[in-house]
């Protein structure tokens, strides 16, 4: 039997998110670490989401430092106040996928899993939160294409 | 095109009869720095895309295509780069665009940083 889509494109352009509560609950999860690294200076994605632009250079330029800041708290704080909902406009699910994105690549750097011989080896309750944060991308990407 | 001709001949002013003293002589060594600083302000910079093994490749197209306006083959052969080779350059031009594509890449979650073209 086919896997019930977890987003779908309507003819008006939104996208439905089929989620159930235990996949809004990992959104929820997701979404919730990226505002928090964000806020928190301690936090252990912090450093992950403030890698080098031009890694040449001591510093990069404050002004696109400060940016990439706003941009990925703005994105996780939409998606946060949008997860009850049914329906999202586009900019909307573009929010979730970067933000999805985000805590995906976080999870996999701060758990040392940078190929694919150490995703192999990964500890399965880590395994199971990538797969899901890929499933929820794969779905979403198709219907946002 | 890409960039100011900095190497464009100054035109002539008057100087109201008065001679202008003659400007001390460039050593080689000046000129060669000089030509060198010209060279590397023109060479242009690249958006690099870096491989990780757990971004699906159809959220790698969709951003691009998002972000860069690309269409859908140019989208897929530059993930497909990025896939088998480990990187990609995905735009190249000035640095202060390179910089902006660069965070915009960052912020939808792909490691991203910029380079300048050798």
């Amino acid at each position: 039997m086919a896997r019930q889509r977890l987003f779908v494109r309507r003819r008006d352009g939104t996208i439905e998110v089929r989620l159930n509560d235990a996949g809004r609950a990992a959104a929820r999860e997701a979404f919730g670490h990226v505002v928090a690294a964000e806020r928190d200076p301690d936090h252990e994605w912090r450093a992950l989401l403030r890698p080098p632009i031009d890694p040449s250079r001591d510093e990069d330029d404050p002004v696109s430092s400060l940016t990439r800041q706003s941009d990925i708290s703005t994105n996780a704080e939409l998606a946060v106040v949008t997860l009850g909902e049914r329906f999202l406009s586009p900019a909307e699910a573009w929010a979730w996928l970067s933000t999805l994105q985000v805590a995906l690549r976080a999870t996999a750097v701060a758990h040392g899993l940078l190929t694919d011989e150490q995703l192999e080896h990964a500890d399965a309750d880590v395994l199971d939160t990538v797969h899901t944060l890929q499933q929820f991308l794969f779905d979403l990407a198709d219907s946002l294409a | 095109m890409y960039g100011a001709n900095l190497s464009r001949i100054p035109s002539a002013c008057d100087t109201g009869g008065v001679s202008e003293p003659t400007p001390a002589r460039a050593s080689s060594t000046d000129v060669s720095v000089a030509s060198e600083e010209r060279t590397a302000t023109l060479r242009p910079w690249n958006v690099v895309v870096w491989n990780d093994p757990v971004t699906p490749m159809s959220v790698v197209v969709v951003i691009f295509k998002k972000i860069f306006g690309y269409p859908d083959n140019k989208a897929t052969q530059l993930m497909l780069t990025v896939h088998h080779e480990g990187r990609a350059i995905v735009w190249s031009g000035s640095r202060e665009r390179a910089e902006g594509y660069c965070v915009k890449l960052q912020v939808a979650g792909l490691q991203s940083t910029i380079e300048q073209d050798e």
